[in-house]
């Protein structure tokens, strides 16, 4: 059985407007009145998006795709399944922002743009699982049987996420152990902790912004796809 | 200190630039969705229209 709900209408958008207004603020507090690392120079400020998108696309939105297919396996209610798709989506908006932060990072301190290192390349190939995610979805038109295959693809998407945690410390990589998440205290200025934690927060409200937009645009399209199957089922009836 | 402060100008820019371009996809494909559903939604016309 295949539970439906009727979407949500709202004619301006707050919760996003609110969520930019948070992330340009965070770019300006980071940008003119945080210290640059001496060591890495101004290029150590890519953290402040880089990390947090890493937090936000893997442990926030993966995560949230793991325990809604869950959800989804289990309660069959379409509802779990449409939260599930628009995590994903959203998921890969900051894991690409993480693929391509990434290497800008790299560069300047790595002196290579790129490493095929377990860290990275476990990142990319999770990027890669979210996009066959979003296309398996785009290729099957029964919506039990998409949900469904959907929500083991999600599941197994998500158990990529703690081998990415845990890479730094089972392999040789180029990436550095995290400064953040990690059992002792985060390795940073007082100025900088402020300016990570309000990068967080301030992504994290994005990211709960997109996944709210996401939804309603999936309840609104399938909204138009019952009355798109009834106009047809009328136009049947009358030949 | 290393000068490489173009680094970090060019990854805030792409940062910036895609969640603007997802926050503008999610509203063009919304504002066609909604423009769907109320032309679906509108109630037929008499034929030849009204003059």
């Amino acid at each position: 059985m295949y539970k439906s709900s009727a979407p949500a209408r709202s004619s301006f958008d707050w919760l996003s407007a609110i969520a930019f207004v948070a992330v340009a603020a965070t770019f300006v507090r980071a940008l003119l009145f945080t210290p640059p690392d001496a060591t890495q120079g101004p290029a150590q400020k890519i953290l402040y998006v880089h990390a947090t998108a890493a937090f936000v696309g893997l442990y926030l939105a993966c995560g949230l795709v793991a325990f809604a297919s869950l959800a989804y396996l289990w309660l069959k209610d379409e509802r779990a399944d449409r939260l599930a798709e628009s995590a994903a989506e959203v998921a890969l908006v900051f894991l690409t922002v993480v693929l391509i932060t990434g290497p800008i990072w790299g560069k300047p301190v790595w002196g290579t743009w790129w490493s095929w290192d377990a860290r990275l390349t476990l990142t990319l190939f999770l990027w890669f699982v979210v996009v066959g995610y979003l296309v398996l979805r785009g290729a099957i038109d029964d919506p039990a049987m998409r949900a469904r295959y959907s929500a083991v693809l999600g599941i197994l998407a998500a158990v990529l996420v703690p081998f990415i945690h845990l890479s730094v410390y089972l392999f040789r990589t180029l990436h550095p152990m995290p400064i953040v998440l990690k059992p002792s205290a985060p390795s940073m200025s007082r100025e900088m902790g402020v300016t990570f934690v309000l990068a967080f927060a301030s992504f994290t409200l994005l990211f709960v912004a997109f996944l709210r937009a996401r939804y309603a645009l999936g309840a609104e399209r399938d909204a138009v796809a019952a009355l798109r199957r009834r106009a047809a089922a009328e136009l049947a009836e009358g030949h | 200190m290393p000068d490489n402060a173009g680094y970090m100008h060019a990854a805030y820019a792409v940062a910036a630039t895609a969640y603007v371009l997802y926050a503008l996809s999610l509203w063009r494909r919304r504002r066609a969705l909604r423009a769907e559903e109320e032309t679906r939604r509108q109630p037929e016309r008499p034929a030849g229209g009204t003059r």
